[in-house]
């Protein structure tokens, strides 16, 4: 393997590789305004979406043309920089944090630039907004399927970095199913394409294995989607139920009709009260134990039968009430309390703490009986709202990051539950990336041997090493380059 | 995978070829790094239902997968089944259908090939119109590198983004990073009706172009799509005429308008489900057999382009899976065929070609391969350095 010790990576780079002459060039590439280094200015980069992870960048860039990129890319090449590519940052691992290194921003890079309605495909630079997209095809009655809770805000780049999921993939596939063809450039500033659409394409899968590699793989310039039809129907079901274990099994029951429902949810009771006692109040039932949000779409022809087979099932298992929503305005409501449930949440407490595992859909009554006795017992309140019909789950804990012993005890209970996934045969992400968050936990799942192997599949891409350095696969496995004191920054800091 | 009685030259030479047998993926981890050490290639093998296919191996010994066989996990509440490399197709779809699911891969070939062969060649039949490839379906693997180290990539359930993608990676890589040795797939509960309808159709390009037409608009995807030649036919429901043979699945109210649906495109007829078997190992003992492709817009020009191909060609067939803008050309091994496609194949062909199993000389002369070029190379170079695994099947690093 590559990872082998006669591959060395100590080598530190030479002292002050982020300074003002960095700073100079870069600007002269993307504008002067696009190139920050003050750290107030820096402020909005030094976290994503989760709010465990605070990392201050030694600068940040942000190209607004695929060329601009490229000159970045190629000038950090140049000059042996690390760098983080970063897209919304409504990321959920911290992969997207730089720690005293350059973050490349890919947010300005919004053209969708060429759409082939006839095929399905889209091709679209790393910046444009997941939901954007969507709306860019809708004229010709298409969408794109993979549709993350942030889709509002997060980007195609995004997505394709951490194979970004969502409810909707439960039927249609999570983002690595919908990638026919990239453009990449690689940290080396070689510029590569991966894979194609116009016939098949012989060889390794490079566009599967570039999806998914978090950032550490290169940056992608120009992204081809598959495209999907929108359904020519669509029905949603809302079913209550008076326990968890009644709803889970709903779950199996409904899975094993040959059925694909385009979404399967589950909302806990705790979910449903904090989403009920916010502006995103959906009409959920406050009394129900748990709640399956399940959609159906396709063809007009058989559909209505195949929602009935659900609501048949549902009350088999000991539904209390299966509701059809009757109109477009009912099922946006319906869909809001789910998708803005985090938001929600946040309500509750100043700080949340969204949780992503996978179990086998068949443990998740006991499991999720078990993530409960957790939650009781380090006296944290546990919220679970999830992708119920690919065994995705969520569990978040709302709590005061001020209070130390509560967060201690928050910390206990995530990996508690994180255990108990990987022992009930699950894994330790399904759709939101390792990132820094899940490092710890990826000696749980992989072997040595099998860390290495990602380490060889990461060098043939990035064989500094340069490209995101430090997620994904744990340091001690990768033989990661540090970076040494003597090679911090000089620029930034010393302005503060 | 198809049967081969030996026609091909690589069939007789792996037959020549000392077989290494295995019990245990501890047995694929000893053989390779014992061949690795002694810089001795290794040609893999299934279950030996398939070795023509791809370009010529500079093996000297080969290594079986056969005997690493079995389901060794299934729990049907969670569509998952877990496999030893060698176990057959068969074996999975025997036991899968006691739970009344099955897994949706029906690549070209006898249902004795195994599924560790399927995932390495990434090998897809008619129903990838619907389910994808073995990219799609292959949840997690097991395998051995080139160095002999032994490594774990995805995992049983349905979703997973934990680490790099080392099981899309190695799923379709020929067997030239690593040996599979086990794999998870993911299974599909079978539908309520499943039926198998045919419409025939002119066969020229505007007929087929129509048919994918269609196929774009409809509300709903068929399970399998696939347009066949006259003779084949012929083989799979018994008229000598060029078809459109469609499997539809769902509830009945579903499939009858499906099957509604299909009456622009002539008056549907029912013919029984072994028309997928019969295409499925449609192809003689040691036939020359490869695919052309273009985006699926295109797929009657590539029809037509194919049909040129082969024109006068004795035995020749055809089928086109729509949704991919593939054709798949059988041709008959025969020295005046060979010829033929190779003066064929000379012209100026506008579609991508993918070679499935040819003679020497039209690999060299037709079939170039990309595979090794770029970052393909240095992933070989990285996952096997001494070059033990496969070398050749996918062409050599550049």
């Amino acid at each position: 393997m590559a990872a082998s010790p006669t591959v060395s990576h100590s080598a530190s780079p030479p002292a002050s590789l982020i300074d003002q002459s960095l700073a100079d060039r870069l600007a002269a590439i993307v504008g002067a305004r696009r190139v920050l280094y003050r750290p107030s200015e820096l402020l909005t980069y030094t976290a994503d979406a989760l709010p465990s992870y605070f990392k201050q960048p030694a600068l940040a860039v942000f190209p607004g043309t695929r060329d601009e990129a490229v000159a970045v890319v190629r000038e950090l090449a140049a000059r042996g920089v690390p760098f983080v590519p970063r897209g919304a940052g409504t990321g959920l691992s911290g992969g997207a944090l730089a720690d005293g290194i350059v973050l490349v921003g890919l947010n300005r890079l919004t053209r969708v630039i060429s759409v082939d309605p006839d095929n399905m495909t889209a091709t679209v630079e790393p910046g444009v907004v997941n939901v954007a997209l969507s709306r860019a095809v809708a004229a010709y009655g298409l969408h794109y399927a993979p549709d993350p809770s942030s889709q509002a805000a997060c980007t195609i780049g995004g997505n394709v970095a951490e194979n970004a999921g969502g409810p909707h993939c439960l039927k249609y596939g999570v983002t690595t199913n919908h990638i026919l063809a990239l453009e990449v450039i690689l940290p080396s500033g070689e510029i590569v394409t991966l894979g194609g659409v116009d016939g098949e394409n012989e060889g390794f899968d490079l566009v599967g294995s570039f999806v998914g590699s978090e950032g550490c793989f290169g940056i992608a310039l120009a992204i081809t989607v598959r495209l999907s039809r929108n359904p020519e129907a669509v029905r949603t079901l809302l079913a209550d139920f008076m326990s968890i274990d009644a709803a889970a099994q709903t779950v199996s029951a409904i899975v094993a009709t040959g059925i694909i429902p385009a979404a399967l949810e589950m909302i806990d009771q705790a979910t449903i009260r904090a989403v009920e006692s916010s502006i995103y109040a959906a009409g959920y039932p406050t009394d129900a134990a748990a709640a399956l949000l399940i959609e159906l779409d396709g063809a007009l022809a058989g559909l209505e039968h195949d929602v009935e087979t659900v609501a048949t099932h549902c009350r088999a298992n000991g539904a209390r009430t299966v509701r059809i929503a009757r109109d477009e305005v009912e099922r946006t409501r319906l869909w809001q309390g789910r998708k803005k449930a985090f938001g929600a949440m946040g309500r509750v407490s100043s700080h949340l703490v969204v949780q992503d595992a996978v179990v086998p859909r068949t443990k998740l009554p006991e499991v999720l009986a078990e993530i409960h006795n957790i939650g009781q017992r380090q006296r944290v309140k546990v919220c679970n709202v999830f992708h119920a019909g690919d065994g995705n789950l969520h569990p978040n804990i709302a709590y005061d990051a001020s209070d130390a012993d509560e967060t201690a005890r928050v910390h206990v209970a995530m990996r508690e539950i994180m255990t108990l996934c990987v022992d009930a045969g699950g894994t330790i992400t399904g759709e939101h990336g390792v990132g820094l968050d899940k490092l710890p936990y990826m000696d749980l799942i992989f072997s040595p041997d099998s860390l290495a192997a990602m380490c060889t599949l990461r060098e043939v891409f990035d064989p500094e090493r340069r490209s995101n350095p430090g997620k994904v696969v744990p340091v001690h496995a990768c033989r990661e380059w540090h970076m040494s004191p003597a090679a911090r920054p000089t620029i930034g800091r010393s302005r503060a | 995978m198809a049967h081969v009685a030996g026609g091909a030259s690589n069939n007789r030479a792996v037959a020549r070829m000392t077989t290494l047998t295995v019990s245990s993926p501890a047995n694929v981890r000893d053989h390779v790094r014992d061949a690795s050490a002694r810089g001795t290639a290794l040609r893999i093998v299934g279950a030996g239902t398939w070795l023509d296919a791809g370009r010529p191996v500079r093996a000297v010994e080969s290594l079986s997968t056969h005997g690493l066989s079995g389901i060794v996990d299934y729990v049907p509440g969670d569509l998952t089944l877990t496999a030893l490399a060698g176990t057959s197709l068969a074996e999975i779809r025997q036991e899968a259908g006691k739970h009344n699911q099955w897994l949706a891969l029906d690549p070209h070939g006898a249902e004795a090939g195994t599924l560790g062969a399927t995932i390495s060649t990434a090998s897809a039949g008619p129903v990838v119109t619907a389910f994808g490839t073995p990219r799609d379906l292959v949840l997690g693997i097991e395998f051995v590198t080139g160095t002999g180290s032994v490594a774990r990539a995805g995992g049983r359930v349905v979703k997973n983004v934990a680490g790099f993608d080392l099981t899309r990676l190695m799923t379709g890589s020929w067997g030239t990073l690593a040996v599979i040795t086990e794999a998870t797939v993911r299974l599909h509960a079978c539908p309520q009706v499943d039926e198998t309808i045919a419409v025939t159709i002119a066969g020229d390009a505007a007929s087929v172009d129509q048919t994918r037409q269609l196929l774009r608009r409809l509300a709903f995807t068929p399970y399998a799509c696939e347009v066949l030649s006259a003779p084949l036919a012929a083989d799979a429901v018994g008229r000598n005429e060029p078809i459109v043979l469609f499997r539809m699945a769902g509830n009945m109210e579903s499939v009858a308008a499906q099957r509604a649906a299909l009456i622009e495109l002539g008056e549907p007829f029912d013919v029984s489900p072994e028309a997928w078997t019969t295409l499925r190992a449609a192809e003689p003992p040691g036939a020359i057999v490869f695919r052309l492709s273009r985006h699926p817009s295109e797929i009657g020009t590539t029809w037509e382009e194919a049909s040129r191909i082969v024109e006068g060609i004795s035995g020749a067939l055809l089928h086109a899976t729509l949704a991919r803008g593939v054709v798949r050309c059988i041709v008959p091994n025969a020295s005046e065929n060979v010829a033929r496609l190779a003066i064929a194949l000379a012209n100026p062909v506008q579609s991508k070609r993918i070679g499935e199993r040819l003679p020497e000389q039209l690999w060299a002369a037709a079939f170039p391969s990309r595979a090794m070029v770029g970052i393909g190379g240095r992933l070989k170079q990285a996952f096997d350095p001494r070059g033990v695994l496969n070398p050749g099947i996918l062409g050599d690093p550049k």
